[in-house]
């Protein structure tokens, strides 16, 4: 590498790091929280009830929209969410008469067995909607989202960057030297590369996940407006002015469109995932893996026949396996606990990496010429 | 592959398995991520204990 190039990667890492270190502290510190959110849930006493007899039926899907459309006859069912790992949550979103998208309306969650409703506290009250607010767009919506976004692939370039400038750095150094006693700046050089080098694969991996999910509106909204958008398009969309079929005549048509799969999600006509004369019905595989990808199979909501069927796009599977390598949620507690010690080391690659900077050298002919600046 | 490269890389190697490994089954498949991603960790926690700062220094 020239000195010259060499030069613009370490500039490169400097300012991509320095712009998101603030944000990145505070996504380590909620993260290394959240990591633990079903843990914590648990203690503070807001989990779901999800518990039946072996053996006992399922409620039929009309009956659970029932209870719920009960529960706020002044709003309408607009979608149904189950839980893969949980066969008793369904979750049920009512919304104002006209509304498509997730604002203004609320979840109504119902234990799919007994039928129970699980009055849930509003996410901003509890610990984990709190810190999980605070993690995805620091209380300022999509505004900030997008941000948090941004500081995600700044952080993946400052990665990059910084094993690009580890190399030349540790020509005559020994792998996993510290020296410590040699003053704050070489020390916190040292252990900044150590643990930037050791924890790298996990971090861009955990930053890049992270970035594809804050954009997540927007590489939904584009699947609703090209795919989707087509999918609808190839039959006729008029509004049904009439009753619509029974919603487990739906959830099967779904079902025989794909057999052997799982019910995700059920969109009702009018919502920003169906269409206006369609329910839209998402399934899922049953292992580790396919049970994070979707496929969606359109039914007409007046007849409850299967219009057409689809495989999600590369870009809706890439967003939704982003959600696992992001949260660590897929390999039990050891992983959770393994994911919580790489945030805190990540957290100490941000500090020692802040204090390298405070701590350079002001001026080049300064006689106390550090180690990295010989190096340049 | 220069000296420089070979820990980091190994280190590399072992997270992507590691990560990669519990997303395709559960059991052996979780035991191989838990062990896989706890060797970089463990560098870490190994290299600061051998030299950490005496304290009287």
């Amino acid at each position: 590498m020239t000195p010259a190039s060499l030069r613009g990667w370490r500039l490169v890492h400097r300012w991509t790091s320095l712009i998101c270190s603030v944000n990145l502290l505070i996504l380590c510190v909620t993260g290394l929280i959240l990591v633990f959110h079903h843990e914590i849930q648990h203690l503070m006493g807001e989990e779901l009830d999800t518990s039946y007899q072996e053996g006992q039926a399922r409620l039929p899907l009309d009956t659970l929209v029932d209870i719920a459309h009960k529960s706020d006859p002044a709003k309408e069912p607009k979608f149904i969410s189950f839980d893969p790992e949980d066969p008793a949550a369904s979750y049920i979103y009512l919304s104002p008469p006209g509304a498509s998208d997730f604002e203004g309306g609320s979840w109504v969650v119902l234990n799919a067995f007994t039928g129970s409703n699980q009055v849930l506290k509003p996410p901003t009250e509890t610990v984990t909607g709190f810190l999980l607010k605070l993690h995805v767009d620091l209380f300022t919506g999509f505004a900030g989202q997008m941000f948090v976004g941004v500081m995600g692939l700044l952080f993946v370039v400052s990665t990059v960057s910084g094993l690009v400038v580890y190399g030349p750095f540790m020509k005559k150094l020994a792998f996993g030297l510290l020296r410590f006693g040699r003053g704050t700046r070489i020390a916190n050089i040292d252990l900044h590369n150590l643990f930037g080098v050791t924890t790298l694969v996990w971090a861009f991996v955990v930053g890049l996940t992270g970035a594809i999910l804050s954009f997540s509106p927007l590489i939904i909204g584009y699947w609703q407006q090209t795919e989707m958008a087509a999918m609808i398009g190839r039959h006729h969309g008029e509004a049904l002015t009439g009753p619509t079929v029974a919603v487990d005549r739906v959830a099967e048509a779904g079902l025989v469109a794909f057999p052997g799969k799982d019910l995700a999600f059920i969109a009702f006509p009018g919502n920003s995932y169906a269409s206006e004369r369609h329910f839209s019905v998402g399934v899922r595989g049953h292992t580790e893996l396919t049970q994070r990808i979707l496929s969606v199979a359109l039914v007409d909501a007046g007849t409850g026949t299967l219009a057409e069927k689809a495989e999600t796009p590369w870009y809706i599977t890439m967003l939704l396996l982003s959600g696992p390598f992001h949260f660590g949620d897929y390999g039990g507690l050891p992983l959770q606990i393994i994911w919580a010690i790489f945030t805190i080391i990540t957290g100490v690659v941000t500090v020692t990496g802040f204090v390298v900077w405070l701590k350079r050298p002001r001026a080049r002919t300064a006689p106390a010429a550090t180690f990295s600046e010989r190096k340049a | 592959m220069s000296g420089i490269w070979r820990v980091p890389a190994a280190l590399a190697v072992l997270s992507t398995v590691g990560l990669a490994a519990a997303i395709l089954g559960d059991g052996a498949w979780d035991w191989i991520c838990w062990i896989a991603l706890s060797v970089p960790l463990a560098v870490c926690a190994v290299k600061l204990w051998r030299q950490r700062p005496s304290p009287r220094s």
